[in-house]
């Protein structure tokens, strides 16, 4: 059962697809034959209420899943064509393509420059000093954090603020040059100011890089997106445009959610 | 009088007390008062027992020390006693037999002089024991009142019971603390009546280990106490060979069972690998002697090495290494298990694979508490005696060759302490200067490892 808004077509040239993906946890169905189009040129937000499956969706697009033992995800998702479950997608280079940004700032216990160097070392995208040196500094200028951090590269990146702790964790998803990056609820461990930032970021990368972000503000999913999906127990209810999604939405439980009757 | 009766006793007075107190909080409890008691019945119960039992307790302690003096007192205050020798040892045994006879405690005296004592000492004993009956209904009494009357509707009694447990809790682990200290300062005793015979800097510096316990005790030779081939043979054996063995097979085994292993198959491997650290030591001390040892040296004969001994280093560090994995196994699998999954799934999101995320991310993370579980292991391996008596060997080898005999501080202080040396000399008492360096040396290693385990328990809070 899919329930695509009518007022978008099929997009030709989708980053990524998904065609009826189900997730079970054991024997729990977590997520239950959800078909997405993603575009690369809009930012696309899954809201919804708590518990609905929103982030155990997102985390199907870069088989996140993979590392819980008991997840078990069923369905089709193609990046850019490909079957990212198919024995030729290397799940370490999907990922790579694929990077992600997870909820609370998860910086490694590494200096700030070797944060950001651990991707594109592990990749071999910078075998000299030098070419690390251009990536970490385009990453975090990119991030908007090269300001705040340049003099201050080999400081331990657990010692920057909480938002700026997520401004680095974006950085370093940037810095291996994916071509989608997935947020799970980017901003929901930080303070207003810290959370305006991240928007703001959000907002210039995405001429960049499709992005997905998981929210459970409305009213950031409102700023920051084109494009919506709203979850409810398991099953994507409405998608469409943003604007239309919170301006005039078709479903009768979307139109609730978002007006706030329950959720 | 025996203390058991007057412990019975205060137990006894203590639950009349519990009973009374409990009583008369019911009493305001249902009595109508408009407020609300502050504490529970059962606590104002608690609050008197306590009262009883605590100085009741105090009293009997010191009671028991007390009395037999008193006794013995008025029994050399009786005209009876006018008999007994002046001093000496000859007094003190007609004493203790009139005593003991008094007790029951035998069926007669062997100094016919000591009979005319028993009935005096019986008479002090019984009157003594009165007055101590007498002595403990009256504190109980005294304590049990004094709390009875605080019981009412305002009084704290939960708080105040509280304060009791917290000191209950406080004097058990003083006990342990006491205890440590009691032992050094035994071992320090020892050890500087040591040092007056022979030189520190013999002990410390000197590089032969020999001493004879059939010297003249007066005159020790300094020369025959150096202690640097002991300290090299424990570095040697637990420090070097022995981690060499443990902490990769501890490290490996580690990450394979909080990275690799299924569920289920970790559920049986780990306490498989915990039984090592139950087996006791001595039973690894035969394997050591008597399968590890000629086993490494036949092979070390095969390829060429003919002077190698049974009796080789080699053997008690292996040895003593597989009995050290589960410690750092535990203590490595402990710290990286406590690495917050975000950085796990941060490296994994990067596209690292497992090894490379165990490597840079979980490895470096976890360092400390590996460190700590390392050094703790080290401290254990060097205090470590059973396997190294039975498998290492008594020569005080000064070598970096493995295949050589050489022995450890454990198993010297054994030699010494079991040797034929009288108590008092040197070569005996060298015994407690070698433990007094190997407390010293393992307390720094724990206390280091503590301060390294804390600092990184803060990292991640």
């Amino acid at each position: 059962m899919t329930l695509i808004h009518e007022k978008i077509e099929r997009d030709k040239n989708a980053k990524m697809i998904a065609r009826d993906v189900s997730v079970y946890y054991g024997s729990k169905k977590a997520i239950d034959e959800v078909s997405i189009d993603i575009s690369p040129n809009y930012v696309t937000a899954f809201i919804g209420p708590s518990g609905c499956g929103k982030s155990t969706f997102l985390r199907c697009f870069n088989r996140m899943n993979d590392t819980i033992p008991v997840a078990k995800v069923t369905g089709h998702i193609e990046l850019e064509g490909e079957d990212i479950h198919s024995d030729a997608m290397d799940v370490v280079q999907l990922r790579a393509r694929v990077g992600m940004v997870f909820q609370k700032p998860n910086p490694f216990p590494k200096s700030i420059y070797d944060n950001i160097a651990y991707g594109p070392k592990i990749h071999g995208l910078g075998e000299k000093k030098a070419d690390l040196d251009v990536i970490v500094e385009r990453s975090l200028t990119r991030a908007g954090l090269w300001e705040e951090v340049k003099d201050r590269l080999e400081d331990s990146g657990t010692a920057l603020s909480g938002g700026q702790q997520q401004r680095l964790c974006i950085a370093r998803a940037i810095a291996v040059d994916p071509e989608v990056i997935l947020m799970d609820e980017p901003a929901s461990a930080l303070d207003p100011i810290a959370t305006a930032k991240i928007e703001e970021l959000i907002d210039e990368l995405s001429g960049r890089y499709a992005i997905v972000i998981v929210t459970h503000s409305m009213q950031q999913a409102a700023r920051v997106s084109q494009r919506t999906a709203f979850f409810h127990l398991g099953k994507m209810v409405e998608y469409g445009p943003t604007s239309d999604i919170f301006t005039n939405p078709i479903e009768e439980r979307t139109k609730d959610y978002i007006t706030g009757r329950y959720g | 009088m025996s203390p058991i009766v007057l412990i019975l006793i205060a137990i006894g007075l203590g639950v009349a007390g519990w009973l009374a107190g409990r009583a008369k909080a019911w009493s305001f409890q249902t009595g109508g008062d408009s407020q609300r008691p502050v504490a529970r019945p059962t606590y104002h119960a608690w609050y008197v027992a306590v009262w009883i039992l605590i100085p009741v307790l105090a009293f009997v302690v010191m009671w028991s020390f007390v009395a037999p003096q008193l006794v013995t007192q008025s029994v050399l205050a009786s005209p009876a006693a006018a008999n007994l020798p002046a001093f000496g040892f000859e007094r003190e045994s007609w004493l203790s037999e009139a005593r003991a006879v008094a007790n029951g405690s035998a069926p007669g005296v062997f100094n016919d002089g000591a009979e005319g004592l028993i009935e005096p000492f019986r008479e002090a004993q019984g009157r003594y024991s009165i007055v101590g009956y007498v002595l403990t209904v009256l504190i109980a009494f005294a304590g049990g009142a004094f709390a009875y009357m605080r019981v009412g509707p305002r009084f704290q009694a939960r708080t105040k019971v509280e304060r009791t447990v917290m000191v209950i809790l406080l004097l058990a682990s003083l006990v342990a603390i006491l205890t440590t200290f009691g032992i050094f300062a035994s071992l320090v005793f020892e050890t500087v009546r040591f040092f007056s015979m022979v030189s520190p800097v013999d002990f410390l510096f000197g590089t032969f280990w020999g001493p004879d316990p059939m010297s003249n005790p007066n005159n020790p030779d300094g020369s025959r106490y150096g202690a640097i081939p002991l300290f090299w043979g424990t570095i040697f054996i637990g420090a070097i060979i022995a981690m060499i063995v443990a902490i990769p097979l501890g490290l490996m085994s580690a990450i394979y069972l909080t990275q690799y292993a299924d569920p289920k198959l970790r559920t049986w491997i780990k306490p498989a690998l915990e039984i090592l650290a139950g087996v006791p030591t001595v039973v690894y001390g035969y394997f050591a002697a008597l399968t590890v040892a000629p086993a490494i040296r036949d092979a070390a004969v095969a390829v060429g090495f003919d002077s190698a001994s049974t009796e080789s280093a080699l053997a008690a560090g292996v040895v003593m290494g597989v009995m050290i994995i589960p410690f750092v196994s535990s203590m490595a699998d402990d710290s990286i298990a406590a690495v917050p999954s975000a950085m796990r799934d941060g490296s994994y999101a990067m596209g690292a694979t497992k090894s490379e995320t165990i490597r840079k991310v979980l490895f470096p993370a976890a360092l400390p508490g590996i460190v700590a579980g390392v050094m703790l292991a080290v401290s254990r391996a060097i205090g470590e005696t059973m396997i190294v008596v039975m498998a290492a060997s008594t020569a005080a080898n000064l070598s970096a060759n493995p295949l050589e005999r050489m022995t450890t501080v454990t198993v010297q202080i054994v030699k010494m302490l079991t040797g034929e040396g009288s108590f008092d000399h040197p070569a005996t008492l060298s015994a407690f200067a070698l433990g007094f360096v190997l407390f010293l040396v393992t307390l720094a290693l724990n206390f280091i490892a503590l301060r390294v385990v804390k600092r990184f328990r803060e990292a991640y809070e």
